[in-house]
């Protein structure tokens, strides 16, 4: 941390951690109250298998004293520990299975939650938040948690093996007892002092692997770049730089792993060497029985591994606890956009065509300081065609963004239909707005499930039909698998054009009484957009079309023109009449495309 | 980890192969071979201490206990701490050596890989898909990390304690040997077996993350799409059948470790059953000590845990040997397009000749050009014109030597450019991409890339060249801003505007454009038009045209059509002839017209 801190921002801070903390605790018990009874089973098993796990070295002592030095009966000791064996060994699978099996539901239920609250959070959300946080909440953080639950049935065996084996020794012989003992602790203070180390110093290993995979990726992307202006050894420079640093963290960690793992190996040794040396003397007076010194000998080494898992476990449940702070804090993040408890339904049927749109006294900004739309009025007609022109940043996309509820209006309000958007269900708002993007996200599946995502049981006719509309089923057929080709796989890969056509296939299947395009032919080959453009009439034919031109060869496709500035309308009426009466018009026009101008001009 | 080692058949080294893949890493440690040898010694050292524990122990026992000897107790407990403290000592050693060799190894590939990969012709990169290449460099060598770390160590270790292990219980006891061996070969069938399941468990699971990991990430970024169309309610029941398949495939590794596990904890108790019930009548017989059966209990975890790890090992090295077969892989491929012994500098001008050149992408069975010649002289501006996939864009690559064609040549000034050095061939011809691609850091650092060398004044000269200098002095660190993953920071008529300045600060005699299909934002899209015309002037263009007025600014056209020059004129001469260029400029006209 590179900021100062006063001491109460300290304290206030550690305060919130602390309340996000058991807030986060909270979840976790939530979340595993489902399971309770599978891990209280886990548990007992744990216990079952730690009491049995004790029993063998105190067979075995018994099996040493009886059997070999006082020549007693032999066969039955060892049907005894063999017996001890099948227990301990099916009682540890099914520990281990139940730990890993619960663990692993948990962290499907967690993922399951997070996903689906994270997937109904608003948009403006969305705009700040991260993906690559939000996976790292559903994938890294959600590991955290996982490993700590596994842990919970086994630290419980644990701890009664720990109890048990320390009750017998004490019981057998207190004083060597003690002088074994001694060297233990530090085995678990060890333990937990290289959980604690070890942590950051392999985050900062992985810091520095992402580094140099940004190095890598952008060199790999680049290459025409880095080819064409031979700077191979520039982005080589960088990569030894970074390699270069992962090599000085991992040594680093390595460091810390050579401070403490040796130590944590050779720590039980000391104890068995006081057993040998206390205990010997201690059988050489008579004091104790040479099968005690043994089961001693293998009681030391059945404590190792419990005050290992135990150090462990304390780090363990720390990052857990860090992670559930963080995902508690996205699952209690709530929409903003809120539907009303008793919506109004759109009507089915009127008069006068479905679809009209008003924009009333509308002031909305992304930042409250800057308001991008301020007093915002407009009617649309129900299957009107209207056409949004305006400088960047204007707001022209902010208006389909408002109408959809993506944002709601700082003041004035947005109606379809006459019903103000808010009162709405959100479901029933945007199953009537079809919205054709800017820049056009497809879904890694096949061509058929993309056209028909809005109506997922549409059939073949209804895709084909939108697909023959919006110009794409001619190159749609030509793919290798045709509507079942699937998107993003290898060996082939669609147009800017081609995508922008199957987005409009999949508003048209969606039948919406309002479509917006937003630049939506921008990459379409120009010598299709014609094509395009006279398909589009078809499907615009008695249907509310908002057209968001970013180019003037768009603005063809509507009836009326708003010219939008300063965030108000500045003009509205047909394009021939602006282009003759406003001189802004014509200003944004000229600045759409330099380029388009001056060929008019030549023509 | 989310998903452990696993390895597909296909991946599976063949034993040959296993020894081409050793030899060589062998070779690429060679400059640290010291530092690998001490390590190895140091792993000696700590697993004979390992075994001399329990040695000790019935030393103790048997001499001093047994033989009522308080002096030779005393000399095993001394010695016992000696030999603690030494493998305390060689243990830290042991670590850090062995992380040394491991981690320096990686670095080394690393950088080799890398330079390599830079060495590749553009043809290469076709052939690979970028995030196949990424992978190379970062999870593949990350994966052998984990083996370095850890893996490495424990291999060795256990390997040698088997061995030590083994050896010690045969001078110790013959007898008793046989009886630890009795369950030997029940373990190690086990331990091949889960070896395998595991494998395929660990495979399932790995592939079921990154389909979960794909959805859920997919479902994120396309939020918008998806609360636009109400489909949440879909979209999360598809989420949950990915995630509940991944949970099945969890469940099932741990059905597979389950039951291995749970074999391996019997059999060594089981072992200590037989040694205790054999041991003890071979005591009353006379054959062995009590010592010994005593000593052979605490050995015989030294003889079954590494059985198990080196099984659970067995995957992870076998990975890792899959993934440096397939580095190695890369380091062995020649790059196509290199530079000539004899290359020779291109002269400052010259006219720019393709000379009867065919050209097929590797692994398509169409050539992209085909008998195609064609010259643009000093300062003459060729547009290249034609449908998607024609050849037009290849040709202008192969102008720039992005690529060697199979047939003919290209030459400049009458130099072939494969004779060309590669320094020269870079200054004199400069290829501007359809979209500006920026790497990490400042846009200074970003020009730089044309030119390492560049002084600061002659990076403001360059976007002083191109009339962009006031533009970028509005941005708050104005060229110092930091342009963020990809550029993204800036808009991408300024991506542009920094691809072209770049270009300018190389000065070239040649430029090779590929125009932009899309459409910029309106306001910079003037400026990148007003930095292009200042770019061309008085240099030879070659363009990739899509559009009507940058077609219109060329000296002569060439109209690119079935992997060959279907026309060349200049514009009034095509449109005169009536072929494909006058109906595509016809089409264009169409387009941009509002009404």
């Amino acid at each position: 941390m590179t900021s100062i801190e006063s001491d109460t921002e300290v304290a206030t801070r550690l305060e919130f951690e602390e309340s996000q903390r058991s807030e986060g605790w909270r979840l976790l018990r939530a979340a595993l109250r489902m399971q309770r009874r599978n891990l209280l089973l886990g548990a007992l098993v744990g216990i079952l298998w730690a009491s049995f796990k004790v029993a063998v070295p105190q067979m075995t002592k018994y099996a040493i004293n009886d059997g070999i030095e006082k020549n007693g009966p032999l066969l039955q000791w060892a049907l005894i520990i063999g017996g001890l064996g099948v227990l301990t060994g099916v009682l540890s699978g099914m520990r281990r299975y139940i730990a890993f099996r619960e663990s692993r539901w948990a962290e499907m239920k967690f993922r399951e939650r997070l996903f689906a609250h994270v997937l109904n959070l608003n948009i403006g959300y969305h705009d700040k938040a991260q993906t690559g946080q939000l996976m790292s909440r559903a994938s890294s953080d959600l590991m955290q948690i996982q490993g700590f639950i596994v842990m919970i049935p086994i630290t419980l065996s644990n701890v009664i093996q720990i109890i048990a084996v320390t009750t017998i020794l004490f019981i057998t012989d207190p004083i060597l007892a003690i002088v074994a003992l001694i060297p233990l602790p530090f085995v678990n203070f060890a333990a937990r002092r290289f959980s604690h180390r070890i942590h950051p110093a392999s985050i900062a290993v992985q810091a520095e692997q992402a580094q140099l995979a940004n190095v890598v990726e952008e060199s790999v992307s680049g290459v025409r770049v880095v080819k064409g202006f031979g700077a191979e050894q520039v982005q080589f420079e960088k990569l030894e730089k970074e390699a270069d640093d992962i090599l000085r963290e991992s040594m680093k960690a390595a460091r810390i792993r050579s401070s403490f793992m040796p130590a944590i190996d050779v720590l039980p040794a000391l104890g068995l060497v006081a057993v040998l040396g206390v205990g010997g003397h201690r059988v050489l007076n008579g004091d104790l029985s040479i099968g005690d010194l043994v089961a001693f000998n293998v009681y030391l080494t059945l404590l190792i591994w419990p005050l290992r898992n135990i150090g462990m476990i304390v780090a363990l449940g720390q990052r857990a606890a860090a992670a559930l702070v963080r995902i508690n804090e996205v699952m209690t993040t709530k929409s903003e956009i809120v539907e009303v408890a008793q919506p109004k339904q759109l009507p089915m049927s009127s008069s006068e065509t479905l679809g009209a749109v008003k924009f009333d006294k509308v002031v909305f900004g992304y930042n409250l300081d800057f308001p991008v739309l301020r007093n915002f009025n407009v009617e649309i007609n129900g299957g009107e065609s209207i056409a949004i022109v305006g400088a960047t940043g204007s707001g022209k996309s902010t208006i389909a963004r408002l109408l959809l509820r993506f944002y709601d209006t700082q003041s004035g309000h947005v109606f379809i239909d006459g019903i103000d958007v808010r009162k709405l269900k959100l479901s029933d708002l945007r199953q009537q707005i079809g919205l054709v993007f800017e820049d056009t996200v497809l879904f890694n599946d096949s061509v058929r499930n993309n056209i028909s995502f809005a109506k997922p049981n549409s059939n073949i006719q209804e895709i084909e039909r939108a697909a023959k509309l919006s110009g794409a089923h001619d190159f749609i057929l030509q793919l290798p698998h045709g509507y079942d080709t699937v998107i993003g796989e290898r060996g082939f890969s669609l147009s800017g054009g081609q995508r922008q056509r199957i987005a409009i296939a999949r508003a048209i299947v969606a039948n919406p009484r309002v479509l917006v395009l937003d630049d939506a032919t921008s990459a379409v080959d120009p010598s299709k957009e014609g094509e395009i453009r006279d398909a589009m009439k078809t499907v615009m034919n008695g249907r509310t079309t908002i057209v968001i031109a970013h180019r003037p060869g768009t603005i063809a496709l509507a009836d009326r023109v708003i010219l939008l500035d300063d965030g108000k309308v500045a003009a509205i009426g047909t394009h021939d009449d602006l282009v003759v009466s406003n001189a802004r018009y014509r200003e944004v026009l000229a600045n759409m495309s330099t380029v388009n101008a001056a060929e008019k001009a030549a023509n | 980890m989310w998903a452990q080692g696993g390895v597909t058949d296909e991946d599976k080294l063949s034993r040959a192969q296993a020894r081409t893949v050793i030899g060589r890493v062998f070779k690429m440690a060679a400059p640290f071979r010291k530092t690998m040898y001490t390590a190895f010694i140091c792993v000696c050292v700590t697993t004979v201490c390992a075994l001399a524990g329990p040695l000790l122990v019935r030393r103790g026992i048997d001499l001093g206990i047994r033989g009522k000897n308080p002096t030779s107790l005393n000399i095993s407990v001394v010695v016992y701490l000696a030999v603690a403290l030494v493998a305390y000592i060689f243990g830290r050693a042991q670590f850090l050596y062995l992380n040394r060799t491991g981690e320096s190894f990686l670095r080394v590939l690393r950088l080799a890989v890398f330079r390599q990969m830079q060495r590749q012709s553009m043809a290469f990169y076709d052939r690979n898909k970028a995030g196949v290449l990424v992978a190379r460099m970062t999870a593949d060598i990350e994966s052998m990390a984990e083996l370095v770390q850890f893996g490495l160590l424990q291999f060795l270790a256990a390997g040698m304690l088997v061995v030590f292990a083994l050896v010690l219980l045969a001078a110790l006891s013959w007898q008793l040997t046989i009886v630890a061996l009795l369950v030997m070969p029940i373990l190690i069938a086990a331990s091949v077996k889960f070896q395998r399941d595991s494998n395929k468990a660990y495979l399932a699971v790995r592939e079921r993350v990154g389909a979960n990991l794909s959805a859920l990430q997919e479902g994120i970024t396309t939020v918008r799409v998806i609360q636009a169309y109400a489909q949440e309610e879909e979209t999360i029941r598809k989420f949950t059948k990915s995630n509940t398949d991944l949970f099945k495939s969890h469940e099932n590794s741990v059905r597979v470790s389950t039951w291995y596990f749970a074999l391996i904890e019997f059999g060594g108790v089981f072992a200590s059953a037989l040694i205790i019930g054999i041991g003890g009548w071979l005591v009353h017989r006379g054959d062995v000590t009590l010592g010994t059966v005593v000593a052979f209990t605490l050995l015989l975890s030294s003889l079954f845990d590494p059985v198990q790890q080196l099984s659970q090992l067995y995957n992870t090295v076998q990975s890792a040997g899959a993934a440096l077969s397939k580095l190695f892989q890369i380091l062995d491929a020649k790059p196509e397009v290199d530079e000539h012994p004899g290359a020779i500098a291109l002269p400052t001008a010259g006219e720019l000749v393709v000379h009867e050149i065919d050209f097929t992408y590797f692994g398509s069975d169409k050539p992209a050009l085909q008998h195609v010649s064609i010259s643009v002289g000093v300062g003459e501006k060729l547009a290249l014109v034609g449908p998607t996939g024609a050849g037009k864009s290849t040709l202008a690559k192969l102008m720039a030597r992005l690529y060697d064609p199979q047939v003919g040549s290209v030459t400049y000034g009458g130099i072939d450019l494969t004779m060309a050095t590669m320094t020269s061939l870079r200054e004199r011809i400069v290829v501007v991409p359809q979209e500006g691609f920026l790497f990490n850091g400042t846009i200074r650092d970003n020009l730089r890339i044309a030119r390492s060398t560049a002084t600061d004044e002659e990076i403001d000269a360059a976007i002083g060249a191109i009339g962009a200098t006031e533009h970028f002095a509005t941005l708050p660190d104005g060229l110092e801003t930091e342009v963020r993953e990809r550029g993204s920071r800036l808009s991408a008529g300024e991506r542009q505007l920094v691809a072209l300045a770049r270009a300018a600060l190389v000065d070239p005699a040649v430029l090779v454009l590929d125009e932009a299909t899309s459409n910029l934002d309106p306001g910079t899209e003037a400026e990148v038009e007003h930095a292009l015309e200042r770019l061309m002037a008085g240099r030879t263009v070659i363009v990739v045209a899509h559009r009507l007025s940058t077609v219109q600014r060329a000296d002569h056209i060439a109209v690119i059509a079935d992997a060959h020059v279907a026309e060349y004129g200049t514009h009034a001469e095509l449109i005169a002839k009536g072929g494909r260029y006058s109906a595509l400029a016809a089409a264009w006209q169409k387009s941009q017209v509002t009404h």
